[in-house]
């Protein structure tokens, strides 16, 4: 059932969730007898993004699975969320651009003196996801979500070489964009909606948010024994 | 009188010494003795509501009976004490009652302050009447439902459980011997009114005893106080102060933290507007009396402590309930081992604090978090977050029943159902009654 | 207007010292902070602050650079752009400073920094010194800092092991450090096992190791204000985040709580200073004129005393925008404003030792590790190398953590995307630890600070120009410290080694973090030509202008500033106290 209660649509935080716990809101709409249980319904709910429409999120996901393939490593970046994340993300300030100088004149220059787009990240992707959905229909008659992989790899080597410019903004700059932020749903805290079940931190052995090594600062060469706690004290 | 007078000597040979306006001066050092008998008494954490001028009044006092308000007691004449002669000022100091001759609600601890001496009453007055500002403020009407509104039944309290003054200060005064243990006695049981929390109540919310002469239930431990449980002062052991030092307390009473504890609750108001002002002389005296108090229970087991908890924690074996949460959001700070860190994050082995009946304290501070504030002395404001909404009741249970059994602790186990009943006792913490502190 | 005896320009490390010692002298100060108030208690609060996102990635800590940047350009003839996103650097804002998100590396200094012209001519001849080096000494030697060293680190509660104290041997410290007048106040902190490794392949091939001396607490401290510090868990989240467990020195741990205390001091927050404003001769300040950003209202202070001890090129930003003495001008190479603008040469090479042993990189702490001095500062004949300067090499294990992990592997011809990116990663971040070479880097002629023509900041202000690149004698600095690690490599037992050091020709890059060590543009030194301040670091031209930090440093040294930056401050303030402040005026007459 669609909750109508658009809060439940902000990042899933196990916090904010049992918060609602104590609301007669949250046991008339969920009917749920324990948190665990609405935790896991609010996980396996598929997510709505909020600022891409369906088909860039679409483009998203496929090209983040492709960045951080599932594999025999761990779990692609389809299953830890991390189309989710950047829709989250996009929402934040950070989706705002709110810590660049955006001020004028924008002037090109040499790659080593940085960003001059006057782009911030929302902008990026809906400019960047159209022109390269423009772009794969435009050499190989689909969009980017409905082709092969190996063709969506041959896209993303082409954007990550700089030979491909997105309109405005340098296929480049869309790819390291895009790179960036999918490692970032991958492996940071699940709270913000990626990396779920910690999928991310388990693949590479990071402990997370228990922050707390006193007892072994040096263990001669052996890994560190505990599985990753998140912030929520979400436990994998 | 004389004798008193010797415990400030700092004070007044500060004044004394070199000014020339002599009747001034004396004026001032009497001033600043009742300063100082007013931190002693902790006037301020009752009657200094957040927000509200020094001394204004308004602090809410929440009681089974309903609500009241502290009073102002600045020398304002309409809302405050301006219009007390001394002699009215005294009887409502030792004997709760009013110029009206109506009696005050008991949460002013006049059964403690009866043993003021004459001297320090006359210092308080001066210093409330000459050097606190006077404030045009109302305190906000008490909220008591009738017929518990009316102050008679509090008399008729009064008549049963107050202390005639001279008697009761004739007890503090010659209980001991040693001159040291005298000064301790009266600062313990006179102004520093700590039996008001750390003694238990009977039935009629009198304090059972009311200076050590009067039996081992005297400071033998409190009723939980918004949720907090104001401990033994005696030498248990376990539960108690057995295993603390003088200079353990001594420390504590001046900054709130030791090698063996931090304050929390309504303490760390105590020390801040109270015994942090103290002399060294008198904290000790303070320290050498309680250390002589025997134990309430005398049947408790020495606290040993037991290396098995740490080791299995190290070896990340979490079979123990409670050790997994315990691991993932308590050892940070204080420890595997339990020992914490001295004087910054509190040990929870052996602490005296976590082993009594009521776990309450314990409940509430992973509820809540607690802020020990920065003193004169000790200047770092140390926090706890809260973990509030990191933890079910159910986690709550099994983190606190792991901390009550592990390190020799062996205090018994908690349910799921005692935390959520103990949470109803806890008050929302409300961030904006407290300074945030900025380190 | 209101009044105060001094006004301190910046709640850092340097500002928070100043404000501490001058209060203590009997005045008053009111010290203004750009950014926010910050408690550990609310927003570092544990486990909240343990969010890498938050943290070191969205960056909370630093400078917004939406309200002001500076541009940046490599050589004159070039357009200077705007640094739009942090990246390089990055400069804290908000109460502490740099001293909140700092890694808590706490360095002494060589006593041959302080005078490196000098010792370079006597070793080598003037000759030595290549054109266009601006190579100077600072007008003070590590004697006379000592003192200040030492109370520094009593303050900072730093962690470490001495070589010598009072001339005797006491320990099995850095041998190639200066003496001591007292030991650390806390013992080193552990080697992590990366470090321990590093340290018995460094031994085996004859260098020095030592532990890095660590303003993280290895014990509970209580400092000389009676703050407190509880003791580092190796939890790594340092650089870049305020440390929960209030163990990595910082202003808001080990000096505010006592400053705040003292009712001659006020803090305003969300003050962003403007100006200092000056008399009509231009020779003394008479106060600040700050926007309280909050509600964008300007308002001005007197003050006899002002103390600039904001970020190192802020402080030079604002005696341009204020007009205190002369801008630099690269062409008639005159004037001392911008001048001898620095950084360091940090390279980081990566290890990978075989898949049984687990190098752990999340745990760690920023100041920990183990380190050789061996090609450090003088400590090497430079004489067949043709190159000034030197780098330490250290195992500085701080807490890697798995986003910028993440970002940072593959490239260099491996895959940065895709299956095969993936199994590097996880190999990389299980089994590799990284070793820096933590350079120099000495001023030149053409590489300045100025006031850019064309960008402003959101108050309407020029924004600050950087020209830097990397120069020729730094690059071969580098380049022969780096080849020196993959030898200890091989005696770590690596299976891969992977050496990275600055090319030839290569720019100074803006978008990949390298250190926030960023110096010079106000020096120090004993000739209002070549320097800004006197060697008590006043202000030649202004003299009830005093400004801190490590805009003083005539050239960047091999170690982290902060150390230097300290002692400095508490050097600058023991002068003000005894001398400055009985007959006010220029401390050093010519």
């Amino acid at each position: 059932m669609p909750s109508p209660d658009p809060d439940l649509h902000n990042p899933l935080r196990r916090s904010f969730v049992k918060g609602l716990l104590g609301t007669t809101s949250f046991w008339m709409l969920g009917g749920h007898a324990l948190w665990s249980q609405a935790l896991a319904a609010e996980a396996a709910r598929t997510y709505s993004p909020t600022f891409l429409t369906a088909d860039e999120y679409r483009f998203l996901d496929a090209a983040c699975e492709r960045i951080l393939p599932d594999d025999h490593n761990g779990p692609g970046a389809h299953k830890l969320g991390v189309a989710e994340f950047i829709d989250r993300q996009l929402q934040t300030p950070y989706g705002h651009g709110d810590n660049w100088y955006m001020s004028g004149p924008f002037v090109e220059g040499p790659a080593n003196l940085g960003y001059q787009l006057p782009f911030v990240p929302r902008d990026l992707y809906r400019k960047g996801i159209t022109a390269a959905d423009a772009y794969s229909k435009q050499q190989h008659g689909k969009l980017f979500a409905d082709l092969p992989t190996d063709a969506q790899d041959a896209i993303l080597t082409a954007l990550e070489g700089g030979s491909v410019k997105l309109g405005e903004i340098p296929g480049r700059v869309f790819f390291e964009q895009l790179r960036t932020n999918t490692l970032e749903g991958a492996f940071a805290d699940p709270i913000y909606g990626g990396n779920r079940g910690m999928g991310g931190w388990l693949m590479v052995g990071f402990p997370g948010a228990r922050a707390d090594f006193m007892d072994w600062v040096n263990q001669d060469g052996a890994a560190y024994p505990i599985g990753p706690v998140s912030i929520s004290g979400e436990t994998a | 009188m004389r004798r008193l007078l010797s415990y400030v000597p700092v004070l007044a040979a500060l004044t004394l010494g070199s000014t020339p306006a002599f009747a001034q001066t004396d004026r001032d050092a009497l001033i600043k003795e009742g300063r100082y008998v007013a931190a002693a008494s902790d006037c301020v954490a009752c009657h200094t509501a957040p927000g509200r001028p020094a001394y204004s009044g308004g602090i809410a006092f929440t009681l089974p009976i309903g609500t009241i308000y502290s009073t102002n007691i600045t020398p304002d004449p309409n809302h405050g004490i301006g219009k007390y002669s001394e002699t009215d000022f005294a009887r409502a100091i030792r004997q709760g009652i009013r110029p009206d001759g109506s009696t005050l609600y008991p949460a002013m601890p006049f059964p403690s302050y009866a043993r003021l001496t004459d001297h320090d009453i006359h210092a308080l007055y001066a210093y409330f009447h000459d050097a606190v500002k006077a404030e045009p403020l109302a305190a906000p009407e008490n909220k008591v439902s009738w017929p518990l509104s009316m102050r008679f039944p509090l008399t008729l309290w009064r008549w049963a459980f107050a202390p005639a003054p001279s008697a009761a200060r004739n007890t503090t005064l010659h209980q001991f011997s040693d001159p040291t243990l005298t000064r301790g006695a009266y600062l313990v049981e006179g102004p520093g009114h700590c039996g008001a929390c750390h003694s238990p109540r009977g039935i009629s919310m009198q304090e059972k005893g009311l200076t050590a002469a009067d039996g081992s239930s005297f400071l033998s431990g409190g009723a939980a106080i918004d949720g907090w449980v104001p401990p033994s002062l005696r030498q248990e052991n376990r539960t108690g102060l057995g295993r603390w030092n003088e200079d353990d307390i001594v420390l504590f009473l001046k900054t709130g933290r030791n090698r063996q504890g931090e304050s929390f609750g309504g303490m760390s108001d105590a020390i801040k507007h109270g015994t942090q002002h103290l002399s060294e002389g008198d904290l000790h005296a303070m320290a050498k009396y309680l250390l002589v108090l025997k134990p309430a229970d005398t049947k408790q087991a020495d606290w040993v402590y037991n290396t098995q908890t740490a080791s299995s924690l190290h070896k990340a074996d979490f079979s123990e309930r409670g050790a997994k949460i315990y691991i993932d959001n308590c050892a940070a700070c204080h420890r595997t081992d339990g020992k914490g860190y001295a004087a910054v994050f509190p040990p929870l082995a052996g602490n005296p604090v976590l082993m009594g009946k009521d776990p309450a304290s314990l409940v509430h501070i992973i509820q809540s978090g607690a802020t020990l504030p920065g003193m004169e002395a000790a200047p770092s404001a140390i926090t706890m977050p809260d973990f509030r909404n990191r933890l079910t009741d159910q986690q709550v249970a099994d983190v606190v029943t792991f901390i009550r059994h592990a390190w020799g602790n062996n205090a018994p186990a908690i349910s799921q159902e005692d935390v959520a009943a103990l949470k109803k006792t806890m008050p929302e913490r409300n961030l904006s009654n407290e300074a945030v502190p900025l380190n | 207007m209101k009044h105060a005896d001094a006004i301190v320009i910046g709640a850092g490390w340097a500002g928070s010292i100043l404000a501490k010692e001058l209060t203590e002298a009997g005045l008053s100060v009111i010290m203004l902070e750009r950014g926010p108030e910050r408690s550990t208690a609310i927003e570092g609060a544990y486990p909240d602050s343990v969010d890498e996102l938050r943290g070191a990635i969205r960056k909370r800590l630093f400078q917004n650079l939406s309200q002001s940047t500076l541009t940046i350009r490599n050589t004159i003839d070039q357009t200077a752009l705007p640094y739009r996103q942090l990246a390089a650097f990055l400069p804290g804002e908000g109460v502490g400073g740099a001293g909140l998100h700092w890694s808590g590396c706490h360095f002494r200094v060589s006593p041959d920094d302080l005078r490196l012209r000098s010792a370079v001519i006597e070793k080598y001849g003037e000759k030595f010194i290549p054109e266009g080096m601006n190579l100077q000494d600072y007008g003070v030697s590590y004697a006379e800092l000592e003192p200040f060293f030492d109370k520094a680190e009593k303050v900072f509660g730093t962690s470490g092991v001495a070589y010598t104290i009072n001339g005797k041997v006491t320990g099995n410290g850095n041998v190639f450090a200066a003496d001591r007048s007292s030991d650390f106040p806390l013992p080193p902190m552990q080697d992590t096992f990366s470090a321990q490794t590093f340290r018995n392949a460094c031994s085996e091939a004859g260098y020095h190791p030592y532990a890095m001396p660590a303003a993280n607490a290895s014990r509970p401290y209580t400092n000389t204000y009676g703050c407190q510090m509880g003791p580092c868990n190796f939890c790594g989240y340092c650089s870049g985040y305020d440390c929960y467990l209030y163990s990595k020195a910082s202003p808001n741990v080990n000096i505010l709580p006592a400053l705040r205390q003292d009712p001659n001091f006020t803090l305003i927050a969300n003050a962003h200073v403007l100006r200092v404003d000056l008399d009509s001769t231009k020779t003394k300040a008479t106060g600040v004129t700050y926007l309280e950003t909050l509600t964008k209202k300007e308002v001005s202070l007197s003050a006899d005393l002002v103390i600039l001890s904001a970020f190192q090129f802020h402080n030079v930003h604002l005696m341009l925008l204020s007009k205190i003495g002369t801008p630099y001008d690269p062409v008639s190479n005159t004037g001392t404003i911008g001048r001898n603008f620095v950084y360091q040469t940090i390279s980081s090479s990566r290890v990978w030792l075989p898949p049984s042993k687990y190098t752990n990189q999340f745990i760690g702490a920023g100041g920990a590790g183990v380190a050789i001095d061996d090609f450090n500062c003088t400590n090497f004949d430079h004489g067949p190398l043709g190159f000034i300067g030197g780098s330490p090499v250290w195992v500085n294990q701080a807490g890697m953590k798995p986003i910028a992990a993440a970002g940072g592997a593959g490239g260099g011809g491996a895959p940065r995307w895709g299956s095969a990116y993936k199994t590097d990663l996880v190999e990389t971040y299980k089994h590799s630890l990284g070793i820096d070479a933590h350079g120099s880097n000495m001023a030149y002629r053409d590489v300045y600070l100025d006031l850019d023509p064309t960008w402003k900041d959101a108050y309407g202000q020029p924004l600050l120009r950087m020209t830097f690149t990397w120069k020729d004698n730094d690059i071969r600095m580098n380049q022969y410290v780096v080849s020196k690690i993959a030898p200890i490599a091989k005696a770590m037992g690596a299976t891969k080694t992977h050496l990275v050091h600055l090319n030839q020709g290569q720019p100074f890059d803006t978008r990949h973090y390298q250190t926030t060590h960023l110096g010079g543009g106000a020096v120090m030194g004993e000739d209002p030509k070549t320097s800004a301040l006197n060697r008590y670091l006043q202000s030649w031209d202004v003299s009830n202008v005093f400004v801190i930090g490590s805009n003083a440093f005539p050239q960047g040294m091999g170690y982290n500033p902060t150390g230097a930056v300290a002692a400095l401050a508490y050097w600058a303030a023991h002068h003000i106290r005894t001398t400055y402040l009985k007959s006010p005026g220029p401390l050093v007459k010519l």
